[in-house]
């Protein structure tokens, strides 16, 4: 089970930030909401999609640590240079989205579910 | 809490050095800082900064000048949202005989626009001293919103809580090991006041000999709270 992570990403608007990295073979599993990283650190699983609006730099090492392979910014919200850098450096994807956070995952949750 | 009952209470517990750190404001220092200086007491210009992260950050001013030129761009940092005081209470200024001058009008509670990154280097322009706040508590800490402190993050310190067991934070999280931990009561009534402290070897009461103490230059130093008293 899974979605082909270009097929939501199309599905949600999103905007590809980090657009040099090769995501054409990633499928995600399952996707992980939150805002505070310490929960995120936590209890997010590996071949989850983030949905969040925090953008501090450390959402970089945090998704690098649980091995997110994508972060989607809810709310047209864009980290700056700085977190796009390390993303790509790190291989992560980052995605902004016009949507809410709540309309995301409920994206994601029909795909996934193939309701 | 009237400032007259504060420096009462601050006697009471011993406290040479006071700082207050309202949330997002700095409106109140300068009437608190005046009956400070009439019980002998050392005041200084304090806030707690809430960043658009919803860290709080303890910013500590020498400069009546640089604190209340900073208060105004944090004040101007803050969303135009009313305050409610049917449901938070009137936000009040006050003078030093405890008149109310006047009440705030944007909601305080709320988070500054400002990011860290930002609320930092406000706090470096105007030379302030800053610390993120009770970093052993989950809610609005740095620990807790970010995960972890970056390493080549531009801090003085690191606040702890009055009661906050110091061997088990140093366990928890060892990279803390390289900053001063200060210990505050953060009170929000009276009764808490001086129910945690900090304790410093410095020449006079003044953030920057704290500053020195925190980096443990010159001979200042913060006692670890191991170390027997002389």
């Amino acid at each position: 089970m899974g979605v082909r992570l270009n097929s939501f990403l199309e599905k949600i608007s999103g905007v590809n930030l980090t657009p040099g990295i090769d995501i054409s073979g990633i499928t995600i599993e399952g996707g992980y909401v939150s805002d505070l990283l310490s929960d995120v650190m936590g209890s997010a699983q590996p071949h989850q999609v983030w949905i969040t609006i925090m953008k501090h730099l450390n959402v970089i090492a945090v998704a690098s640590m649980t091995g997110i392979p994508c972060i989607v910014f809810a709310k047209d919200s864009k980290p700056d240079d700085a977190v796009i850098k390390k993303a790509i450096e790190e291989g992560i994807c980052l995605v902004s989205s016009e949507k809410s956070v709540f309309e995301i995952s409920g994206i994601l949750y029909l795909q996934l579910h193939q309701i | 809490m009237s400032p007259k009952a504060l420096m009462k209470r601050a006697k009471e517990k011993g406290l040479d050095i006071i700082a207050i750190t309202d949330h997002n404001t700095m409106a109140n220092c300068s009437a608190y800082h005046r009956v400070a200086a009439k019980d002998d007491i050392a005041f200084i210009n304090g806030v707690e900064i809430q960043t658009s992260e919803e860290i709080h950050l303890v910013a500590l001013f020498d400069e009546a000048d640089d604190a209340s030129a900073f208060d105004k761009e944090l004040y101007e940092s803050l969303l135009p949202i009313p305050n409610d005081p049917d449901y938070f209470g009137d936000q009040v200024v006050i003078d030093s005989n405890e008149n109310i001058i006047r009440c705030e009008e944007r909601a305080l509670l709320n988070s500054s626009t400002w990011t860290l990154d930002e609320a930092l280097d406000k706090i470096h322009e105007y030379h302030g001293f800053c610390y993120p706040a009770h970093v052993d508590v989950h809610t609005f800490s740095i620990i807790g919103q970010l995960g972890f402190i970056p390493d080549d993050m531009p801090i003085d310190a690191i606040g702890i809580t009055a009661h906050g067991d110091r061997d088990r934070i140093l366990a928890d999280f060892p990279y803390l090991e390289k900053y001063a931990l200060i210990r505050s009561s953060d009170a929000h009534y009276l009764a808490d006041v001086g129910s945690g402290y900090a304790m410093f070897y410095l020449e006079k009461p003044t953030v920057s000999e704290i500053r020195k103490a925190c980096m443990g230059t010159e001979g200042r130093k913060l006692w670890n709270e191991k170390e027997e008293i002389k």
